[in-house]
């Protein structure tokens, strides 16, 4: 059986807060206690009566604030779009894939300073003027050959 | 939140959706609402005579940002973080424009509130509760800036515990600890008045 609120418990009280179950049953059953702790109470609730008579007039108050208002509020509501989100991590899954694979390719290593040694110009023209010889042995018997099949499918 | 504080908060919800879009009216109502919350907490942080003007401010303040509430928290706690922000930028204005820098309190921001305006105590009273309210008075003003704060946002501005937390964003541990502690020792100090 609990004698009295201890000084930590009388403080929780005081303060409103959550008391372990023996001391909110004594509290509910000791008078002494109950006394104590409005009277701290009472101290406070003093206090509290001298700052309201501080208050201002509230109508006074409310009418000086509405002529400050401006027209309209000037952030806009927020919106929620309920797409936008999913959209987003796809976005951002899609970033961060990309950049992955940007940085698991190996890259030729192409540093300015060095200069090809094969003759480019060179190769290409070769290839340009293989590719219009038309006297080049096999293309002849090649374009022959084709004639003859689209001549027996065009029979048949 | 008990039933009247959700239906209180759902009205609010309405009247806030027409104030985004402009509606003076509505918003008028929230103002009636909530100027005494927000003139009580601006009142622990500026004192008396800044209260109105702060209180003003961050009405309008309220007005102008309304878009930004997304109704995560209740409205009367997105009010008092508006009012809390705009009573310690004042502080900080304060403190900048201050021509001589009294005793150095270190870079916490809290002990801003150590240049709240003294509250008028009166001489000594006549009778042993005005002598006990002195006291507390007197006594408060001693407390750590955190506690001093949690206790008045509780007992001056009538704000729930959790509340407390949100607006000062700590844990509702350390409100329900630092209120503790400030009851506690402010009973130490009533003594014999309490």
């Amino acid at each position: 059986m609990k004698t009295h609120l201890e000084e930590h418990e009388m403080s929780a009280a005081v303060a409103g807060l959550e008391l372990e179950t023996t001391a909110e049953e004594h509290l509910g059953s000791c008078m002494t206690c109950r006394q104590q702790v409005s009277a701290t109470r009472a101290v406070i609730d003093v206090r509290l009566g001298e700052l309201e008579a501080e208050t201002p007039d509230w109508d006074r108050q409310r009418q000086e604030i509405m002529l400050k208002l401006p027209l309209r509020p000037t952030v806009q509501p927020f919106r929620r779009r309920p797409w936008a989100r999913p959209l987003l991590a796809i976005a951002a899954v899609l970033v961060v894939a990309i950049g992955l694979r940007v940085l698991w390719t190996p890259t030729p290593g192409t540093d300015p300073g060095v200069v090809s040694d094969l003759p480019v110009e060179q190769i290409l023209a070769e290839v340009d003027a293989m590719l219009a010889d038309d006297t080049i042995p096999g293309l002849e018997l090649l374009d022959q050959g084709m004639d003859d099949a689209i001549f027996e499918n065009g029979a048949s | 939140m008990d039933p009247t504080r959700t239906d209180l908060s759902q009205a609010d919800d309405a009247l806030v959706l027409r104030a985004q879009n402009g509606d003076h009216d509505a918003f008028g109502e929230l103002v009636n609402r909530h100027q005494r919350r927000v003139w009580m907490v601006c009142r622990q942080y500026v004192g008396v005579g800044e209260a109105d003007a702060a209180a003003q401010d961050s009405l309008v303040k309220a007005f102008t940002r309304i878009g930004d509430f997304d109704r995560r928290a209740a409205f009367s706690t997105w009010l008092t973080r508006i009012a809390i922000n705009t009573c310690l930028d004042e502080l900080r204005r304060r403190r900048r424009e201050a021509i001589v820098d009294d005793e150095s309190d270190g870079d916490n921001e809290l002990n801003h509130l150590d240049r709240v305006p003294d509250d008028d105590a009166g001489p000594e009273g006549r009778s042993m509760q005005k002598q006990a309210v002195a006291s507390l008075v007197a006594h408060e003003k001693k407390l750590p800036p955190r506690q001093r704060e949690i206790f008045r946002l509780r007992f001056f501005a009538e704000m729930e515990l959790e509340e407390i937390a949100t607006v000062l964003d700590v844990h509702i541990g350390t409100v329900k600890t630092q209120l503790h502690r400030a009851v506690h020792k402010l009973r130490e100090e009533l003594g014999a008045y309490r």
